[in-house]
C-alpha cells in the first residue's frame, strides 16, 4: 500500500457509460494481484471528499501500465472521464486481499455480471500465465453492454448471457453455471449482489449434486484453516469480490463492512475477495 | 506447502517502536531536525496552501521544489508548536494537529503510508465496555462537501483494545487518546477505570455525542445535568487527562460546555458529527442501514467554527476543534476562534498525509509571521472581553 502518482496514458469509452483508462504506475503494476483495488482521489473542486475505489482491471509489470474499468455513476466517475492524458492521479494502492487460486486448480470459472468484469478480468491474465484454463461467463443487459471479447486474452473461453436474449444465452449468467460446475476446479465471481447470492447458493450445493468426495486430509486430522484465512480461501470453490460504499479503504473507518457469518467484515481489509461461505447471505 | 501468511492491519513493524519513552511522564519534546525529512517542508515563503486535485499530485516527488536552507530549517525547528491539553495532568503534544476518532482506526491502519509519529496525537476509534458489531451496511455515503457515516461504534471492546493495541501504543512517541463511548454512566466509568494506568494510553476523550446508535450517549451531550454527571463520574474514576466531545445537535451548547468544565474535564473537543440523512437511489428508503448518519467534512466547518467560538467565550479549559479541516486556512480559522488544537477527520480519507503536512505548514506559517510559537494565533477572532466570561449561556435552560 502506498500513495502513487499515476499518469493517465489512455482513456476510452468501451461501452455506453463504461470507460477503460490506462495509467502509467509501475509501483502498482508490479505489486498488485488479481482482486486488489486502488483508491483514487478525485479533484475536490466540487466538494467531493472521498476517494473512489476501483478494482485493478489489468496490471502489466513489463510496461508499468495498470488499467481501470468503470461506469460513470456520479460526479466522481464523471470527473474521471474528463481527466486528460498526461495528468497524474493520486492513487492509494494496491489495497485489499486478492483472489486465492489453489495451486492444484487446472480449470478456473470466472463469472462476471456487467461491470463485475473489472473485478475478475486480471485473474484471467494471471491464470493463463500460470498455465490454467479459463472460462468466463459474462452476463449483461443486452448485446450493447457486452464486454468486447477483443479486450480479453485469446486463450479464454468466453460465454455470454444477456437478459433480453440479444446475444448468447437468454437469461441470467447464473443459469450457465451448472453446465460448468463439474468442469471447474474453482470459481471466482464479481457482480451485483443478487448474482453473488445465487452463486453462493449454487456453490454450497455443488458437492452434493456432483457427488464429490471431500479431498485432502481426512476429517478430524490435522488442523483446519480458520474461516477467512488465505488457506481456507484457497480451498473454497467459490470466491466472490464484493463492493460497498467506502471511506478510508485501509481498515480504519469501518465504513465498508458487509455482514459475514462471524460478524462484520471490512471489504477493504478482509476483502474485497471473500470465500462465499464467509458471507452471511440472506436466507432464501 | 505452507500458505503464505497474509498480513492484515495489525502489528505493522514499520511503525517505529521506541520503547524507552514512557507515555505517562510527558516531557517537552521538541521535534528534532533529524526526524523531519527535508523534502516534507514547503518553502516558508508566502502562505503555504494545500493544493488539491490533479495539480497537487503532479508535485509529488518533484525534485525541483525549493527546499529550506539550513538556517531556515533551524528557524523552523525553534518554533514551538507544543501544546498541553491537560495542564493539570499533563497531555503534552508535539504539535496541535490531532487525528479524529473514527477516521484513523487505532493508528496502525495508515502506518504504511503515513509517518504516524509526527502527528500531534491520535484519537482512536470509539471504544465501549463490551464488543459491538456496529450498524447494518451501508454505513457511509458521500454528500456535497462532506460525508455521512453511521458505523455504530463497531469495536472489539475495551479489554481487547488494551490487549491488542496497548503494547503498540506504548512504544510510540505520539500520544494516543482513547475515545470512550457507552450507554450509561456506569459504562463510561468502567471503561475509564480499565484504561486508567494502561501504558500507552495518554488520555480519554469522552464521546457523549455519537448520533448513530440508539443509546450511544447522545442523551448525555444534549442535557446539561447529564453531561455534568457523566463527566464528574469519569473524573472520579480516572486520573487520565479527560477530554469531552460536544455534540452540535443541541440548541445552545454553552451551558453544556460550562457544565463539563465545572465537572472537571481537562479539555473540550468540539464538535461531533451533525445528524443527517441520505435517500437510497431508488428513493424507497433511507440509504444508510441505520437510517440516520453523522455529517462530517468541509460542509460542517461553519457550524464547528460557530460552536468553538461560542464555547471559547464561556470556558477557560483548552478547546480542541474539529469539523471540516482540510487545509492550513481551516486550522488558522479554528485557532482564531479560540481552539488550542485541531483534529483532522474526514479529510484524511482523501489525503492521508494531511495531518502531518498541516503541522509542517503551521510551523512555516509561524516563521513567515515571525512568531516563535503558534500561541499568538489563538483567539484572535474572539470579541475582546471587558469583564468576566458571559454567564448568559449558562443561564439558558431548554
Amino acid at each position: 500500500m502506498r500513495l502513487v502518482a499515476a499518469e493517465l496514458v489512455d482513456s476510452r469509452q468501451i461501452l455506453p457509460g463504461q470507460w477503460l483508462q490506462s495509467f502509467h504506475a509501475p509501483e502498482l503494476a508490479t505489486g498488485s494481484r488479481a482482486g486488489q483495488f486502488v483508491h483514487v482521489r478525485t479533484g475536490d473542486y466540487s466538494g467531493l471528499v472521498l476517494r473512489r475505489p476501483f478494482s485493478i482491471n489489468t496490471a502489466d509489470p513489463a510496461t508499468g501500465i495498470v488499467t481501470l474499468h468503470f461506469r460513470t455513476v456520479g460526479r466522481g466517475t464523471e470527473w474521471l472521464t474528463r481527466v486528460r492524458e498526461g495528468e497524474k492521479l493520486d492513487m492509494l494502492g494496491p489495497l485489499g486481499r486478492p483472489f486465492e487460486v489453489d495451486p492444484r486448480s487446472r480449470h478456473l470459472l470466472l463469472i462476471a455480471g456487467g461491470l463485475g468484469m473489472a473485478g475478475v478480468r486480471m485473474l484471467a491474465d494471471e491464470a493463463i500465465r500460470d498455465g490454467r484454463q479459463v472460462t468466463i461467463l459474462f452476463g449483461a443487459l443486452s448485446a450493447g453492454h457486452v464486454y468486447p471479447s477483443s479486450l480479453l486474452p485469446d486463450e479464454v473461453e468466453y460465454v455470454v448471457a444477456t437478459d433480453d436474449g440479444s446475444l448468447g444465452h437468454h437469461g441470467y449468467v447464473t443459469d450457465l453455471v451448472q453446465e460448468y460446475e463439474a468442469w471447474a476446479d474453482q470459481a471466482f465471481a464479481c457482480g451485483p449482489y443478487p448474482m453473488l447470492e445465487r452463486l453462493a447458493r449454487l456453490a454450497s450445493g455443488r458437492r452434493d449434486r456432483l457427488g464429490v468426495a471431500k479431498l485432502g486430509r481426512k476429517r478430524g486430522r490435522g488442523k483446519t484453516d480458520p474461516l477467512g484465512s488465505t488457506g481456507a480461501r484457497r480451498k473454497a470453490f467459490l470466491q466472490v469480490s464484493m463492493e460497498q460504499t467506502m471511506g478510508c479503504a485501509v481498515g480504519a473507518c469501518l465504513g465498508c463492512t458487509v455482514i459475514g457469518v462471524e460478524g462484520p467484515l471490512r471489504v477493504c481489509r478482509e476483502g474485497p475477495v471473500f470465500a462465499s461461505d464467509e458471507i452471511a447471505w440472506p436466507q432464501a | 506447502m505452507k500458505a503464505k501468511k497474509t498480513v492484515i492491519a495489525f502489528g505493522d513493524m514499520r511503525l517505529g517502536v521506541d520503547s524507552d519513552r514512557s507515555r505517562r511522564t510527558p516531557t517537552v519534546r521538541k521535534p528534532k531536525g533529524a526526524m523531519v525529512p527535508v523534502d516534507r517542508f514547503k518553502p516558508p515563503v508566502g502562505r503555504a496552501r494545500v493544493e488539491t486535485g490533479a495539480s497537487a499530485v503532479a508535485d509529488l516527488g518533484n525534485p525541483t521544489a525549493v527546499q529550506p536552507t539550513m538556517a531556515e530549517r533551524e528557524a523552523l525547528d525553534r518554533i514551538d508548536l507544543s501544546v498541553d491539553l491537560a495542564p493539570d495532568r499533563g497531555l503534552l503534544l508535539a504539535n496541535p494537529i490531532l487525528v479524529a476518532s473514527g477516521t484513523f482506526g487505532y493508528g496502525v491502519e495508515y502506518g504504511e503510508v503515513v509517518d504516524v509519529q509526527r502527528i500531534g496525537a491520535i484519537c482512536c476509534k470509539g471504544t465501549t465496555l463490551r464488543p459491538r458489531a456496529g450498524n447494518q451496511p451501508p454505513r457511509v455515503t458521500e454528500t456535497p462537501g462532506g460525508m455521512l457515516n453511521s458505523i455504530g461504534l463497531q469495536n472489539p471492546g475495551v479489554d481487547a483494545v488494551i490487549e491488542k493495541y496497548g503494547p503498540i501504543w506504548q512504544g510510540w512517541k505520539v500520544p494516543v487518546i482513547v475515545n470512550v463511548a457507552g450507554e450509561s454512566i456506569e459504562d463510561y466509568v468502567e471503561v475509564a477505570r480499565r484504561l486508567d494506568g494502561v501504558p500507552g494510553v495518554a488520555g480519554i476523550e469522552l464521546n457523549i455525542s455519537c448520533p448513530n446508535v440508539g443509546k450511544g450517549g447522545l442523551q448525555f451531550a444534549i442535557d446539561r445535568d447529564a453531561a455534568r454527571a457523566v463527566t464528574a463520574a469519569v473524573r472520579r474514576a480516572t486520573e487520565l487527562p479527560l477530554l469531552v466531545k460536544l455534540s452540535p445537535n443541541v440548541a445552545d451548547v454553552r451551558p453544556i460546555a460550562k457544565a463539563i468544565e465545572e465537572a472537571g474535564a481537562d479539555a473540550i473537543t468540539a464538535i461531533n458529527t451533525l445528524s443527517g440523512l441520505a435517500v437510497s437511489p431508488d428513493r424507497t428508503r433511507a440509504f444508510l442501514g441505520n437510517t440516520y448518519g453523522g455529517l462530517s467534512g468541509p460542509a460542517v466547518k461553519p457550524v464547528a467554527l460557530r460552536i468553538v467560538y461560542e464555547v471559547a467565550q464561556v470556558v477557560s479549559i483548552p478547546i480542541v476543534a474539529i469539523g471540516g479541516v482540510t487545509n492550513l486556512d481551516d486550522v488558522l480559522d479554528f485557532l482564531a476562534c479560540g481552539a488550542v488544537a485541531v483534529q483532522v477527520g474526514t479529510a484524511i480519507f482523501a489525503d492521508p498525509e494531511l495531518p502531518v503536512r498541516l503541522g509542517d505548514e503551521l510551523r512555516a506559517e509561524c516563521l513567515r509571521r515571525g512568531l516563535d510559537s503558534y500561541r499568538p494565533l489563538i483567539g484572535t477572532a474572539l470579541p475582546q472581553r471587558t469583564g468576566p466570561a458571559s454567564a448568559k449561556g449558562a443561564e439558558y435552560r431548554p
